[in-house]
């Protein structure tokens, strides 16, 4: 081993229709051993619905900050990143319905 | 269980005592693996399956516990050692992690045979008992295959140690299937429902296929030693003496 050792990521699902969400990793030479350290890891104490168990070399990863943390203002990208409270009034005002406060930014 | 009349119940303890000490006894040799197991993940693999197996054994001494009136806690650590039932496949140290995987391949598919019989055992309680167990033994089996596998195809030194290792224990691991004293009223009363020899030679057949599958020689001599469950030696007095320790500390103290 030690020499032939790759890394897998371990995802895992605590409840029935729960997301799977990364738990770590373990590192095994193969796919077969992979599977046996991950149940020990993340499903020795029942804590696990299922286990997902990907060789780290199959993922993409993407962490430009240029593509993900360009320098402008994107906080119109966000749903609450306009404006809205006085268009809510007005429409609110339009449509006859009482004020309420504290909505949209 | 009531309807039990005092011969039965005690070959019945007879059978469940050596089975939770099988357990009990390699349950604690492969802990000693642990902190010095080959890699960090087959440490906690190790440790966590030698865990699975003081679980079994736990749950058995309870069923004897049940069965004879006695404190589970004070049959597995209240007894001196020649007080112990295991085979004489668990009167072996840890040695070397070929050793200790050959010794845990041969029990695992011993002890599958043996809890598949089981399952269908007249006692209900054992039986249910055995299906529970089986469930936890499938990764057992699993793990420790593969692990006689890649020691097989390990490369030469690995090769040897491991077939060095099977023949020397192929002997005591007989010994699981010892006959036991009273078995005859187990099978009349179809608490076990076939004769430990029986089981031997399922054993032997299955144990021999997979090892063949693996290039590995199948060692020849079947002889078994009837007495593999009472003779013990200094490695396993020097075991005893360290998971006693604690309990021994204050034999009335409530833990």
């Amino acid at each position: 081993m030690g020499s032939k050792d790759r890394v897998w990521e371990v995802f895992r699902q605590e409840a029935e229709g729960d997301p799977m969400v990364h738990g770590g990793s373990v590192k095994a030479p193969d796919e077969e051993l992979a599977t046996h350290y991950a149940r020990e890891f993340y499903g020795r104490r029942q804590e696990s619905e299922r286990l997902w168990i990907v060789p780290r070399d199959a993922i993409t990863e993407l962490d430009d900050p240029d593509l993900l943390k360009p320098p402008f203002d994107r906080s119109f990208k966000r749903p609450g990143g306009f404006l809205i409270k006085h268009k809510l009034e007005a429409a609110r005002e339009r449509a006859g319905s009482p004020q309420v406060d504290e909505v949209g930014e | 269980m009531s309807e039990l009349d005092r011969e039965t119940r005690d070959a019945l303890a007879e059978l469940l005592l050596a089975m939770a000490d099988d357990e009990f006894v390699l349950g604690f040799w492969d802990s000693e693996w642990t902190g010095i197991a080959p890699i960090l993940e087959e440490d906690v693999a190790m440790s966590s399956v030698s865990q699975d197996e003081i679980g079994h054994a736990k749950a058995l001494y309870e069923l004897l516990a049940e069965l004879t009136g006695q404190d589970a806690d004070r049959i597995a650590f209240g007894r001196p050692p020649e007080g112990y039932r295991h085979a004489a496949l668990m009167n072996h140290a840890r040695t070397d992690w070929a050793f200790s995987i050959a010794r845990r391949f041969l029990y695992e598919h011993a002890d599958a045979v043996r809890l598949e019989s089981l399952a269908t055992s007249g006692y209900q309680p054992l039986a249910d008992l055995a299906v529970k167990m089986r469930r936890e033994e499938t990764y057992h089996l699993l793990h420790f295959d593969l692990w006689l596998r890649r020691l097989a195809e390990g490369g030469d030194d690995s090769r040897a140690r491991l077939s060095e290792a099977i023949e020397r224990l192929w002997p005591d691991a007989q010994t699981v299937f010892a006959p036991l004293a009273t078995e005859a009223v187990l099978v009349d009363a179809r608490i076990l429902p076939e004769p430990l020899e029986t089981l031997r030679w399922r054993w032997i057949d299955r144990v021999g296929a997979l090892l063949k599958a693996a290039n590995l020689p199948v060692p020849v001599n079947a002889h078994l030693d009837a007495d593999g469950r009472t003779r013990h030696t200094e490695e396993f007095a020097w075991l005893h003496g360290e998971f006693t320790m604690v309990s021994g500390s204050e034999a009335k103290a409530t833990w």
